[in-house]
């Protein structure tokens, strides 16, 4: 099979799994305001709970890697879990992080939550075999009987299948009532309360539905690259998908769309052909030094991104009458 | 038993006053001009760093804290002071700001990793023999670090409330526009206080790199949440408050790594913010009210 049909196959799984991640913080972070800095931990729970679904039981001791809960279960029951996994981890998190507070505070707290989780992971080796990660995580589909090229391209539709599925879904309800409101609450918290909007467990609602997302997205990848550790989950892998949407458009699905093909996929993988420069990993400090830039930048420069978030509409007249708060508009109107 | 709870307790003391440091730094600077900055694990890790060049090239480690403080003020000046002023002039809100300055701290930690070469340094200084005290036994280094903590938050009380920089500095907390209205140069206050926060999150990082005997890029990140949980918990622009919190993370942090599962020490230290979170939001989160931004 040609090298260029499997790295193009594995671009396409990369940026499923991306656009998977670029939806749940755009409804989470574009809509509500939720900004979720802990975004890579959801996906890690995910990952990790689909590979331990399926590597089956810890051969115990001396064996090479420790973990818990093993077993084999079939395939799309890992996945299906990997969702859960993540919800339940949102659902535990938003506890304490997702009270009404100023949301630098909240920021804050989700970072630490971000880290906090690292240490522990690579710390508790019995937990997910700490710094050295798990590996060996079988890959579904088996049954299928695919050649390696098939087998290839057959992972990066179902990626993708699932990627529009879920975006067709989120696009949807960001569209419906709820979203009005939940934009409502992103531009005029106090207000949103006044006619009766509960903000409290609507920030919980999308944290919960976000988490599932990044727990599916997390499951997608661990079974296609079969490996997963604390180096594939530092705080800043979340900063990727927010520079991403920072550069396409808050608030925006196709900008989302955009941001994700142009950072993660574009930007990101092609450095691959570079020569090498100065010490090996060099280029990776340079990357991730370039995605801090673009971040600090498109805050400067352009924080509505390329494709800015479309006004509400109402009669074909916009409504702006209220600066700042269409999205309340719309939503009294409609009560 | 008692023993080694007595030990774990003046272990939390040691700690606490590292952490003590980088959070007085950070509530002052916090409380006055209202940003959140989390660029503050990179500047302690380029504290620390500083003091590991200058070690490395054959200075006493004394020099390594004057050196770091210097290195984290003048860090600090010019992102706080040259960076984040350009973005609030063009009509950043607080909460934006806390994102630059996300993105302005990868920066930082990535350039550190670039120019160190992705390695873990060892930092062994001021090495000898332990001290007994009793049962506990310390060794002088974290003798040296606790005196340290207690110098500076003595001396930070003393500057906020017998000097008139820091009388201005309390002034312009509570109120910036009312402290303009009465004369007070406020601009000279905010670079004054970018200067003072940056030299304790410099010295932090050095005290916290000559505890952990090494330095990566990542270092000051790592501590980082222990340090803004305390600032939280302790209340904006609050020193002593966030003594207070620092002690009490910092001896839990040592009772559970002495009793429990070490992996969850840190967990643990933040665990006590989260209790907080859960139980009395108001008294955290009622704090800081003010909304705007005070860079000039």
């Amino acid at each position: 099979m040609s090298a260029w049909s499997f790295y193009i196959s594995t671009l396409v799984v990369y940026f499923a799994v991306d656009v998977l991640s670029g939806v749940s913080i755009n409804l989470q972070y574009g809509y509500a305001g939720v900004v979720n800095l802990a975004y890579i931990v959801f996906q890690s729970a995910g990952a990790y709970i689909a590979a331990v679904t399926t590597l089956g039981p810890d051969s115990g001791a001396g064996a090479f890697q420790s973990y818990v809960f093993g077993a084999h279960l079939p395939y799309p029951v890992s996945l299906v879990l990997a969702a859960l996994a993540g919800a339940a981890l949102a659902g535990l998190v938003g506890l304490f992080s997702l009270r009404r507070m100023r949301r630098d505070y909240q920021g804050a707290v989700l970072l630490i939550v971000s880290l906090v989780a690292l240490q522990v992971v690579t710390a508790d080796v019995p937990l997910f075999n700490g710094s050295n990660g798990l590996t060996g995580v079988p890959k579904p589909l088996g049954s299928l009987n695919l050649s390696l090229q098939g087998y290839q391209w057959a992972y990066a539709g179902w990626s993708m299948l699932i990627a529009a599925a879920v975006y067709v879904v989120v696009r949807r309800l960001s569209r419906s009532h709820w979203g009005n409101a939940l934009r409502a609450m992103r531009d005029q918290e106090d207000a949103a309360s006044v006619i009766g909007l509960n903000t409290t467990v609507m920030r919980m609602q999308v944290f919960v539905i976000g988490g599932a997302i990044a727990g599916l997205s997390g499951g997608l990848l661990v079974q296609y690259i079969g490996a997963w550790s604390p180096g594939a989950w530092g705080y800043a892998e979340t900063f990727v998908i927010f520079t991403a949407i920072f550069v396409g458009g808050l608030g925006n699905y196709r900008g989302v769309v955009l941001g994700i093909f142009l950072v993660p996929t574009l930007f990101l993988e092609l450095p691959q052909f570079l020569p090498q420069i100065g010490y090996p990993g060099l280029i990776d400090s340079l990357e991730w030094i370039s995605i801090g830039l673009m971040w600090t930048l498109s805050l400067y420069f352009r924080p509505q991104g390329f494709l800015p978030e479309r006004k509400n509409v109402a009669l074909g007249v916009p409504l702006v009458t209220v600066e700042e708060t269409p999205a309340l508009v719309a939503t009294a109107g409609r009560r | 038993m008692l023993d080694t709870l007595l030990s774990a307790v003046a272990f939390g003391v040691v700690l606490a006053s590292i952490i003590a440091i980088a959070a007085m730094g950070f509530t002052i600077q916090f409380g006055l001009t209202n940003v959140l900055n989390l660029t503050y694990g990179g500047v302690m890790t380029v504290g620390g760093y500083a003091a590991y060049l200058a070690v490395s090239h054959g200075a006493s480690a004394w020099w390594g804290l004057p050196l770091g403080a210097a290195a984290g003020s003048i860090t600090t000046l010019a992102l706080g002071h040259g960076l984040l002023r350009r973005f609030a002039a063009r009509g950043t809100k607080v909460f934006e700001m806390m994102m630059v300055t996300l993105g302005i701290g990868l920066v930082v930690d990535y350039t550190l990793q670039a120019l160190t070469h992705n390695n873990i340094s060892q930092f062994t200084v001021l090495q000898s023999a332990p001290i007994h005290l009793g049962a506990v036994i310390v060794t002088p280094t974290q003798v040296i670090v606790t005196a340290i903590g207690l110098g500076i938050f003595l001396g930070l009380e003393a500057l906020l409330r017998l000097t008139r920089i820091g009388k201005a500095l309390r002034a312009m907390a509570a109120d910036p526009a009312l402290a303009r209205a009465c004369g007070i140069r406020t601009r000279r206050v905010v670079i004054f206080t970018w200067l003072l926060s940056g030299a304790l999150c410099g010295l932090a990082g050095v005290v916290y790199i000559i505890n952990s005997q090494s330095i990566g890029y990542t270092s000051g990140e790592l501590f980082l949440p222990l340090v803004i949980a305390a600032a939280i918990l302790g209340g904006a622009g609050s020193p002593s408050g966030a003594v207070l919190a620092s002690l009490l993370m910092g001896i839990v942090t040592q009772v559970v790594s002495a009793y429990g599962n070490a992996s969850y020490s840190t967990a643990a230290g933040f665990g006590l913010l989260v209790v907080v979170l859960l139980t009395r939001p108001g008294a955290v989160l009622t704090k800081g009210a003010n909304e705007e931004l005070a860079l000039s």
